[in-house]
């Protein structure tokens, strides 16, 4: 059974095309994140899912049923917006206990559920405030609470994390991910970061121009990416030529010429970051073609301009698609 | 050069009259070409604001005064109660006032207006005996209200308790007057109408109107009451608070019955009530009822059996005029007086203060028919030459003995004003 | 020490126009409400006697039921109208250009002065008037109706036709910045069109509201002119009742009038301000 599968869906704006006959399926009980950049179809795509768009073709289906035409409230789904749109009348409690006043749950039964969700978030004190008088980071459990309370099969979370300070993030995250993995549902989230990603995805799906160019495990698309798009868009990886073919190579099987046989990319130092647990270093060949490695932090300083030749293993290298 | 001077000094001012004045003083007394002023040309180019109400407010009498005299006359025109409030409050935004004798008798104690010296107006003694003795002929009755003769004369120039009998100090000069009665849609009223009870007729339920101004409304409400045998006033332009109290419970019980469409308070809605149909019975003011004829509608000014309620206006001098402009509002009074003005009052429907002159400058046809009640022999023009009535037509109420003969009561103030407009009031809100 | 100067410096004009234009002839008012007065004199004393008149007249009362019940008929149907105006405006137009031109289109009737307007309603609702025609015509009724001029009905049309578009633009105002998610996120959580309504557009509208309200009745409890001539002078109102007295240059009556007017209308706002908070629209 799948939790989410997309058929062909299609979405235009007038004569914009937003997405473009994608096909998806969404594996029940999973944490799959939409990636990409800015007007790629991601956001069009969750709000599909979620109803707040309708589709101009194709098929949406939420564990086997047919829902392309269904209001949101009638899907299943649940969605959590960007910047949270809690009701700044309400108080934490009431913008929790919304979804089930909307359903028509008894009043003392739905403040009941409405505390129990804003435990489940860790924010069961706070309660009677108004979303003003919460911070960022507690507003978005409250929006997170209220979009939960509804017990939705799909959650979907249209870039939750990025109004938050990089610290908080790193929290959030993680919490996203227990709750994901204790609800036992699938959560369907939209993030232009890689990292994101990476660190929460069990399915990544990577758009450009409102096309998938890859639906993988976050693992898969990092060793394996599709297209140089991919590659480059995922970060940490050079893409470079080899003869007609494209080929990628992560930045941190790089290395500086040590002699060993391999592929190399010759030419000056233009750029040397220290990142602490690395180094990074951007190698710009006489043609323009650039390169940078990860290097471990114990390598020896290295001056701009200097003349300096990165290896690899070919092993490592990876083909792309054209 | 230094009454020029003076003159500009004392015009310039902030305000956009004063400007005007200015601009005209200087070109008009050659300031500029640099001819010798002389007083006689002064006169004439003295501008004098005068403040009145609509019905004599009149363009064309500001026009021929400045061609037979060289004075420009200013006009601001409002309605009666504002040009009260003017006169006794904002005495130096006008140096004429064009004002109801019931109005000087609030505004004269004031202290605002300057006497007029009886002498300095040259045909004084052929005003119409109704301002001077109250008597249109030595035997006719003094009508009830604020008849024009009692707040006429001050004993002196500083003096501002009126004179029973005639000074030679007068608060107005008059120009002009007219009775008052009530005005009839005849093609919607079938039968004939004699009576000023004929208004709260239930068959012109919701069809007939009053006039909205206290002092004014009470009265047509009283010459009602009086018509329908309900009170006798011992005089209707000074009731006592119990007959206050009666007129208005009767206006109320009137009220709530429906009688009323509406009440107005402006010339112009009473020309429409009358004009759209709203209302066919009304108090009503002649030129009104012209106004409503002009527009091709039926309109009449009935005569009614009980006698006609008479208002008269006179011009008043501002106490701060002096010098060169008292010498031109002089100047203005007597030419008012002289004739021209008359004849354009009279043949509006009005009457002017000396008839002889008036005389002088109207037909023998246009007089007959407009002051002595005779069948037109010619049509009878508008001033602006259009066909007011086609001859063979009689004036509605007669010939002006007739008319002023038969006035009941005069516009007025009544002593019990106050208790009387609250009263007024409380009908309204009712 | 030189910020606060400065600071009293940029407040000193407006302070200075405020006290000028708004709290002397305030206090002037105060003032003149009692003192005595006859005909045409105001005779300047300490006199109670203008108050004692405004509360002890039984027409004071009544003219301020019908004041109140002008201003609370008023309100309900502006209210009416001007939200779904504004609603219409805010959340089913899209696109500047389109929403500009239904707000100018929605101040048509400010186009010509007030009493024209008024003037033109009496052709129209009138006896003989277009709609009366129109509607003897049709065969719907006999009768021509007379309560359409010179009514009550006729001074709250009137005042509709006014003071709706006071109602529209704060409205419109708060509408615009409501965050569209939060309709998403209500319809999200169940809510159909009067749900969201209800629980979000309106809680979040209410500033607006408020402000419009205020506008509204202010305007409504102090008109004189609309109150006389569509009614035909039958109706009074406390403003008309005040206008009656200034033209009988009864001042200090027309001053204490005014001042209990004065804070009748600032409790009723006052009143509207304890229930909406609208300083978050300032």
């Amino acid at each position: 059974m799948r939790d989410v599968e997309l058929v062909a869906v299609t979405k235009r704006y007038g004569s914009a095309l937003a997405v473009d006959g994608i096909d998806l399926a969404i594996p029940e009980g999973s944490y799959t994140c939409l990636l990409g950049p800015s007007g790629c179809g991601k956001t069009s795509t969750l709000r599909m899912i979620a109803g707040h768009e309708m589709v101009s073709e194709g098929e949406i289906l939420l564990a086997g049923r047919n829902v392309t035409t269904l209001p949101p409230a009638q899907r299943g789904t649940a969605m959590m917006f960007q910047s949270y749109a809690l009701f700044p009348h309400l108080s934490a409690r009431d913008n929790v206990a919304f979804g089930l006043r909307m359903r028509g749950v008894a009043k003392a039964e739905r403040l009941r559920r409405a505390d129990e969700f804003l435990d489940l978030v860790h924010l069961g004190p706070l309660a009677d405030r108004l979303p003003a008088q919460l911070s960022g980071g507690q507003q978005q459990r409250v929006a997170l609470a209220r979009a939960l309370i509804t017990e939705p099969r799909v959650l979907l979370l249209d870039e939750p994390l990025s109004a938050l300070d990089p610290f908080l993030r790193a929290k959030m995250r993680e919490e996203l991910k227990r709750l994901q993995r204790e609800l036992g549902i699938s959560f369907i989230h939209v993030t232009h970061s890689q990292e994101e990603a990476m660190a929460l995805a069990d399915l990544a799906v990577v758009m450009d121009h409102g096309r998938i160019v890859q639906a993988a495990p976050p693992r898969q698309i990092f060793e394996r990416p599709a297209s140089a798009f991919v590659a480059r868009f995922i970060g940490g990886h050079n893409v470079l030529a080899r003869g007609a073919q494209a080929i990628s190579i992560r930045t941190d099987r790089c290395r500086l010429d040590d002699g060993a046989e391999g592929p190399r990319h010759h030419g000056h130092v233009r750029a040397v970051e220290y990142l602490g647990a690395a180094m990074r270093i951007v190698v710009v060949a006489e043609d323009g073609t650039e390169a940078e490695a990860m290097l471990p932090d114990s390598t020896p300083p290295i001056a701009l301009g200097e003349a300096a030749t990165l290896t690899w293993n070919a092993a490592d290298e990876h083909a792309l698609a054209a | 050069m230094t009454d020029m001077t003076r003159n500009a000094g004392k015009k310039a001012g902030p305000t956009r009259r004063g400007a005007l004045a200015l601009a005209g003083a200087a070109i008009g007394s050659g300031a500029i070409t640099g001819f010798p002023t002389i007083w006689a040309q002064n006169i004439r180019n003295i501008t004098l604001r005068q403040a009145g109400t609509g019905v004599s407010g009149l363009n064309a009498i500001a026009e021929q005064c400045k061609k037979d005299t060289g004075i420009t006359l200013q006009l601001t025109v409002m309605d009666t109660d504002a040009l009260a409030q003017r006169a006794a409050t904002q005495a130096r935004s006008f140096d004429i006032a064009d004002i109801e004798y019931m109005t000087i008798k609030k505004v004269y104690p004031v202290g605002n207006m300057q006497a007029i010296d009886r002498k300095r107006i040259t045909n004084a003694d052929k005003i119409v005996p109704i301002f001077t003795t109250g008597r249109l002929t030595p035997t006719s009755n003094i009508a009830q209200g604020t008849a024009p003769h009692t707040v006429g004369f001050v004993a002196n120039k500083t003096a501002t308790a009126f004179q029973p009998q005639q000074t030679d100090w007068m608060t107005l000069i008059p120009t002009i007057y007219n009775a008052d009665t009530l005005g009839i849609r005849p093609d919607l009223i079938s039968r004939p109408i004699r009576n000023w009870k004929d208004l709260v007729d239930p068959a012109f339920k919701g069809k007939a109107s009053i006039l909205n101004i206290p002092g004014i409304g009470i009265m047509d409400a009283a010459m009602v009451m009086e018509s329908l045998g309900q009170l006798r006033y011992a005089d209707k332009g000074n009731m006592t608070r119990a007959e206050i109290d009666r007129t208005t419970a009767f206006l109320m019980e009137q009220k709530r019955a429906g009688q009323f469409r509406a009440f107005w308070k402006t010339f112009d809605e009473s020309v429409n009530l009358m004009a759209s149909g709203e209302v066919i019975i009304q108090s009503m003011w002649s030129p009104a009822v012209a106004a409503v004829r002009s527009r091709g509608i039926a309109c009449t000014y009935q005569p009614l059996e009980e006698g006609y309620r008479a208002w008269g206006g006179g011009l008043g001098i501002a106490k701060h005029v002096s010098g060169l402009e008292l010498d031109a509002a002089y100047e203005y009074l007597n030419w008012y007086l002289s004739g021209w003005t008359g004849a354009y009052l009279n043949r509006q429907g009005y009457y002017s203060a000396v008839l002889d002159t008036a005389k002088n400058f109207m037909s023998p046809a246009e007089w007959d028919f407009w002051m002595e009640g005779k069948p037109a022999a010619v049509d009878i023009l508008a001033p602006d030459g259009k066909l007011m009535e086609k001859a063979g037509t009689v004036r509605d109420g007669g010939s002006f003995t007739e008319r002023m003969g038969a006035v009941a009561c005069w516009n007025s103030v009544m002593s019990e004003d106050r208790y009387m407009v609250q009263k007024w009031n409380e009908f309204i809100a009712s | 020490m030189r910020g606060a100067v400065t600071s009293w410096l940029l407040a000193a004009p407006l302070a200075l126009v405020l006290a000028v234009f708004l709290v002397v002839p305030l206090f002037v008012l105060v003032v003149v409400s009692f003192y005595d007065y006859d005909s045409v004199r105001l005779i300047p004393d300490f006199v109670f006697t203008n108050y004692i008149e405004v509360f002890g007249s039984m027409v004071t009362w009544r003219t301020y039921a019908k004041t109140f019940s002008f201003a609370a008929t008023v309100w309900v149907i502006t209210l009416l109208i001007g939200f779904w105006i504004a609603y219409y405006l805010a959340f089913v137009i899209e696109g500047t250009g389109k929403r500009t031109l239904l707000f100018l289109i929605c101040t048509i009737p400010f186009w010509t002065s007030n009493l024209i307007r008024m003037i033109a309603w009496v052709p129209f609702l009138g006896r003989n008037g277009l709609l009366n025609r129109a509607l003897v015509g049709s065969g719907a009724i006999d009768q021509p109706l007379e309560f359409l001029l010179f009514s009550d009905f006729a001074v709250i049309l009137a005042f509709v036709h006014l003071y709706t578009l006071f109602m529209v633009v704060p409205i419109f105002n708060t509408m615009m910045r409501i965050d569209r998610r939060l309709i998403e996120a209500a319809v999200d959580a169940g809510a159909g069109f009067w749900r969201v309504l209800w629980h979000v557009i309106l809680p979040l509208c209410k500033p607006g509201i408020a402000i419009g309200s205020i506008f509204v009745i202010v305007l409504v409890m102090g008109d004189f002119a609309t109150v006389r001539l569509m009614s035909g002078g039958q109706s009074a109102s406390v403003g008309l009742m005040i206008s009656n007295q200034i033209s009988l240059l009864q001042y200090p009556a027309a001053a204490a009038n005014a001042v209990v007017l004065l804070a009748v209308v600032l409790m009723m706002v006052a009143a509207i301000l304890r229930v909406v908070d609208i300083r978050k629209e300032l």
